[in-house]
């Protein structure tokens, strides 16, 4: 949720630069003034910078130290430097491949889902008339803001076979009945918790398609109705190119978002039934398993990868991240 | 669009008002319904309880309940970790966001794609060496422990934010008041508070709401009611017996933790869509 | 600016200050934390009362551990590792007191402590706290796995219950009377319970050597008794007779299935009599129902071999680190009386380890099958001891789910080199 909440900035810095910098200052006395206010800028910008990268940068870096060693915290006295041994073991282990498979896909399905899903809602809450729009936008808020751990067991005990009443509910599609546990097989498992990620975080990646179609100009739309363009054309030739910047920053940091998934997973499944993710992989190593060195190499992997979704994002699908620039 | 619409277009509207009312509420009505079962009703497959019991929960909030002690105390973990997060993180961001807004000096994009990075890290990845340095310096399970950690979900989004609000704010204002003869505290506080107040408020909300949700962190740096935040209080529930499943206390101490969540949204819709979408939505 | 960063260090003051303030104690007796696993509140109840006999002496308080043993054992390591003077007193499962044990974080019990409290001690209790001959943690109360079971559903197949029953003869009910057997196949420290009781019974053991070293340990799964259990849990799985819930099934799960209309048999820990009685009382569950429950002992791998029920339940653990371990000693003393095990027994649901408690009137009263669990208890088997315990228990559990994959030619070896390898540091779980 973090990265899906900063996207938000992401987003709209575009339109923001115009109005930022029309409080020019006369550029006279230029360094003496610039000085100054290169030290206030400081001043005041540092707590928060110094601080957001001493809780993040630090532990990285321990992480990658303590991958290094052979450290259980219930074995003190046998810690020994190995190297790259445990990245050694952890990229040998199909346990891992498998973790980092099933990431992915819940990645790239949650996503595509939620984009689809995201611009549908954000459609209606964009054409809705003023009575319906603070209704809509309000509800769709709720999954927002719901904690995930309860989104995670409002789904589990929907489908559970011992308390749910989806089976119930849906006997009428083949395949479903009294007898089907979903949480005992991979398949029904994620669709599961696939479906509650999408249903939790679905609303934000909509408002944010929801901005993103506020920007596209009506006069542009409304020029291409009159040329006889269909309702399917306009959202082809007309919203859709114009969102693309949008849209491509909201799947990036969703998919950035989604390739930690825990929460769900960690409640509904605990891995069981291959549903492991890496995340859990590493928690239940380092924290579950006490295997400190094992653990943090996981991380470090992990971190890694977030770190190559990134850069794959800006490289090869140019999204265009220097658009979050404060200035200029 | 236009203001007349059709009986058809109405229909329209109808199914996708109810198809979003559904998609929205659904799941939660779901565990509002379980929260009121009993035990026994459990296994039924039915939606709603057949007979509305309060029994969930008299055990998680009456002083004889089963998991009185342990819901209440992870209430006021939550409460007043995620509280204090967000005030550190929105008093820091505050002084940060205004000085990206309002200032021109070097490190001003440093600062912001740094803000980026640190949103888009995985809380698990630094979950262990924090383990290991809090267990070292006697900050494990302890509020603390899980403040300093939470500031790295909650200052970025609170720099982000914020700069965004505070770039929209006219501080010309504030100069045309000292023309007018006001000091300069003056001026700030009669033409710039009002104005950036509510992105503020926005952005603590916001914040705040990400802190609430956090589950890895609460998980792994606490192991007792000292310190142990709602979701992992979840989590760790347990029935009236040892083996017995906690269905029913858990949906119950689900709803009244997400009671305060749909309050809050309804009462600040505009604010929250708003900030978390600043800058793009006009007006 | 100066005056901003002041108030900056204001604001950080007040607020660490407060939550530092937060952990100083009041004044009064030494508290002692007992960190205990989640009950229907007996044990609450002793520390109350140990509080009041102490005279002043101490104080109990009582912090609540996750719901399952494998979570609470992670809190509980996690917070001695970080060599945490704030715990006192522990319940421990049995199975992870080695971990516990072997690196140095439960205080050594007193030679004249641990003769008192051995007293009278059921075997696998007294097993359950012992660690390299020497007993480290208090045994408090026993728990086992018997055989419940519908007496009707028994009677139309027409297996005898006053003789021991085989598995084999329970799988045969199941597949022809169409009913289901209410195991615990989930995928979780329930299911190496299950499995550690079949390899038991029939002669065999999850480990054979401990060694000294994690790489050192040896298995004992590929083996006629290994086969064996995996042959039940494979078949049980593949054939759905633990019904669709199995591969998810908890003991909780397991009774919902036994009070079912498929319900038949059912291995469980005796929480579920109590349990049964509450749905009574509750109107929730037909009266009826309970005169149709009966119990025996754990079912048998092989016929000709007594079965080796389950063995579980808490025992005492002092921290290492605490600052009061000699009045944690008294304290767990004054918990484990036969008197507090007796009323906690009735009142909880959970057995007693103590031979004595068994006479009293009142459990004899509650628990028409006590002198059955104290038998049980006698003749039960632990789970494998070892400081990896952890680690087996994973293992077992990642190759032994779920119950429909379970194949005695090659799940045995699968489970081997797995946890081999585990051990030996070359792979993940």
């Amino acid at each position: 949720m973090t990265t899906t909440s900063t996207a938000a900035g992401a987003v709209k810095a575009n339109t923001e630069t115009a109005t930022d910098r029309q409080s020019g200052r006369p550029r006279k006395r230029r360094s003496d003034r610039a000085r100054a206010e290169a030290r206030l800028g400081w001043w005041l910008a540092g707590p928060a910078f110094f601080l957001m990268l001493a809780v993040t940068l630090y532990p990285i870096l321990q992480a990658v130290y303590d991958s290094l060693f052979r450290y259980r915290l219930t074995a003190p006295d046998d810690r020994a430097f190995v190297g790259l041994n445990n990245y050694a073991v952890v990229l040998s282990d199909p346990v891992f491949w498998q973790a980092t498979l099933i990431t992915v896909l819940i990645t790239v399905v949650t996503v595509l889902v939620e984009v689809v899903l995201g611009f549908a809602l954000a459609l209606v809450m964009h054409r809705a008339i003023k009575q319906l729009r603070g209704l809509l936008r309000t509800v769709i808020l709720v999954p927002y803001g719901i904690i995930t751990v309860v989104s995670a067991f409002a789904w589990f005990y929907m489908f559970d076979i011992n308390s749910g009443f989806v089976n119930s509910w849906f006997s009428w599609v083949p395949g479903i009945n009294a007898d089907l546990n979903w949480f005992a097989s991979q398949g029904t498992s994620l669709f599961v918790i696939i479906a509650s990620e999408v249903w939790k975080t679905t609303p934000f990646i909509s408002l944010l398609l929801l901005a993103g179609l506020a920007q596209v100009s009506g006069d542009l739309e409304e020029a291409a109705q009159v040329d006889g363009a269909s309702w399917w054309q306009r959202l082809q030739r007309v919203v859709l190119p114009n969102m693309k910047a949008a849209i491509m920053v909201a799947v990036l940091f969703r998919a950035l978002d989604a390739f930690r998934i825990f929460d769900n997973v960690f409640i509904m499944t605990n891995g069981a039934n291959g549903t492991q993710v890496l995340s859990l992989l590493a928690y239940r190593t380092s924290i579950g398993r006490l295997e400190i060195g094992l653990g943090s190499a996981i991380s470090v992997l992990l971190f890694l990868c977030v770190i190559l979704i990134c850069f794959v994002a800006i490289k090869l699908f140019k999204v265009d991240l220097s658009s979050t620039r404060g200035e200029k | 669009m236009s203001t007349h619409l059709t009986t058809k277009q109405k229909i329209w509207w109808a199914v996708g008002t109810v198809l979003v009312l559904v998609y929205a509420l659904f799941p939660t009505a779901s565990i509002v319904a379980t929260s009121f079962k009993l035990p026994s009703e459990l296994q039924l497959g039915t939606f709603l309880p057949q007979t509305w019991s309060f029994d969930n929960y008299t055990q998680i909030l009456s002083p004889d309940g089963a998991a009185q002690q342990l819901f209440l105390s992870a209430l006021r973990n939550s409460i007043g970790i995620s509280l204090i997060a967000t005030a550190i993180a929105v008093v820091l961001a505050t002084f940060a966001a205004y000085a990206i807004a309002r200032l021109d000096f070097p490190g001003k994009k440093l600062i912001l794609t740094s803000a980026l990075a640190v949103s888009i890290f995985p809380a698990i990845s630094i979950v262990t060496p924090l383990f290991n340095l809090w267990r070292a310096i006697g900050l494990y399970d302890t509020w603390l422990g899980l403040i300093i950690p939470y500031l790295s979900l909650t200052l970025p989004i609170s720099i982000w934010t914020l700069a965004a609000f505070f770039r929209q704010i006219p501080w010309e204002l504030e100069q045309a008041a000292q023309v007018d003869g006001a000091t300069t505290w003056q001026a700030f506080r009669k033409a710039i508070i009002p104005l950036a107040a509510p992105g503020v408020f926005t952005t603590a909300l916001i914040a705040f709401f990400i802190a609430w949700n956090d589950f890895v962190y609460g998980i792994s740096l606490t192991s007792s009611d000292a310190a142990r935040p709602v979701p992992a209080a979840l989590a760790f529930f347990t029935g009236a017996s040892q083996f017995q499943e906690p269905t029913g206390a858990i949906s119950a101490a689900a709803v009244v933790v997400t009671v305060p969540v749909v309050v809050l949204v309804v009462l600040f819709q505009r604010q929250i869509v708003s900030g978390l979408t600043q800058g793009a939505v006009k007006g | 600016m100066g005056k901003r960063s002041r108030w900056i260090a204001a604001t950080l003051a007040v607020v660490l200050g407060g939550s530092l303030a937060a952990c100083g104690s009041a004044t009064g007796p030494p508290v002692l934390t007992w960190f205990i696993n989640p009950d229907a509140g007996g044990q609450a109840v002793i520390a109350e009362d140990c509080t009041a006999k102490s005279g002043g002496a101490y104080r109990i308080d009582v912090s609540t551990l996750p719901r399952d043993a494998s979570s609470q054992r992670e809190q509980l390591a996690r917070r001695l590792a970080a060599n945490d003077s704030g715990i006192d007193l522990m319940s421990l499962d049995p199975p992870f007191i080695a971990e516990l044990a072997e690196p140095g974080f439960l205080a050594p019990v007193p030679a004249d402590v641990a003769e008192r409290v051995s007293q009278n001690v059921v075997k696998g209790a007294l097993a359950g706290a012992t660690w390299r001959d020497e007993l480290v943690a208090v045994p408090f109360w026993a728990n086992t796995q018997l055989l419940w079971y519908r007496k009707s559903v028994a009677e139309k197949a027409g297996l005898d219950m006053s003789k021991p029953v085989t598995w084999d003869q329970l799988i045969d009910v199941a597949r022809t009377s169409n009913v289901d057997l209410a195991v615990q196949g989930a995928k979780a420290e329930s299911l190496t319970v299950w499995i550690n009781a079949l390899i038991e019974s029939a002669g065999g053991q999850i480990i054979t050597d401990q060694g000294v070293r994690a790489s050192e340990v040896k298995l004992g799964l590929t083996s006629p008794a290994g086969e064996e259990a995996a042959k039940i849990i494979g078949t049980i799985g593949k054939e759905g007779l633990g019904g669709p819930g199995l591969p998810t099934a908890d003991e909780n799960a397991s009774l919902t299935l036994f009070q079912s209309d498929s319900g038949s048999f059912m291995v469980n820990w005796p929480f579920v009599w109590s349990a049964m009685n509450a749905a009574v009382e509750a109107g929730t569950l037909d009266a009826s129902f309970l005169k149709d429950v009966g119990w025996t002992m754990y079912p048998r791998t092989s016929a000709d071999k007594p079965s080796a029920p389950p063995y579980g339940g808490i025992n005492l653990g002092v921290g290492a680190f605490s600052k009061n371990v000699d009045l944690a000693y008294q304290a767990a003393e004054c918990i484990v009386t036969p008197e507090h095990q007796a009323e906690y027994f009735v009142t909880n649901g959970n057995p007693a380890s103590n031979t004595t408690a068994y006479d009293d009137p009142a459990v004899q009263k509650a628990f028409p099958m006590a002198t059955l669990i104290r038998d049980s208890l006698q003749a039960s088997a632990p789970r494998p001891q070892t400081p990896y315990y952890n680690e087996v228990s994973l293992g077992l559990q990642e190759t032994w789910h779920p119950p429909s994959a379970v194949d005695p030619a090659t799940t045995p070896q699968v489970a081997t080199d797995l946890i081999t390898a585990v051990l030996a540091g070359d792979r993940l779980l």
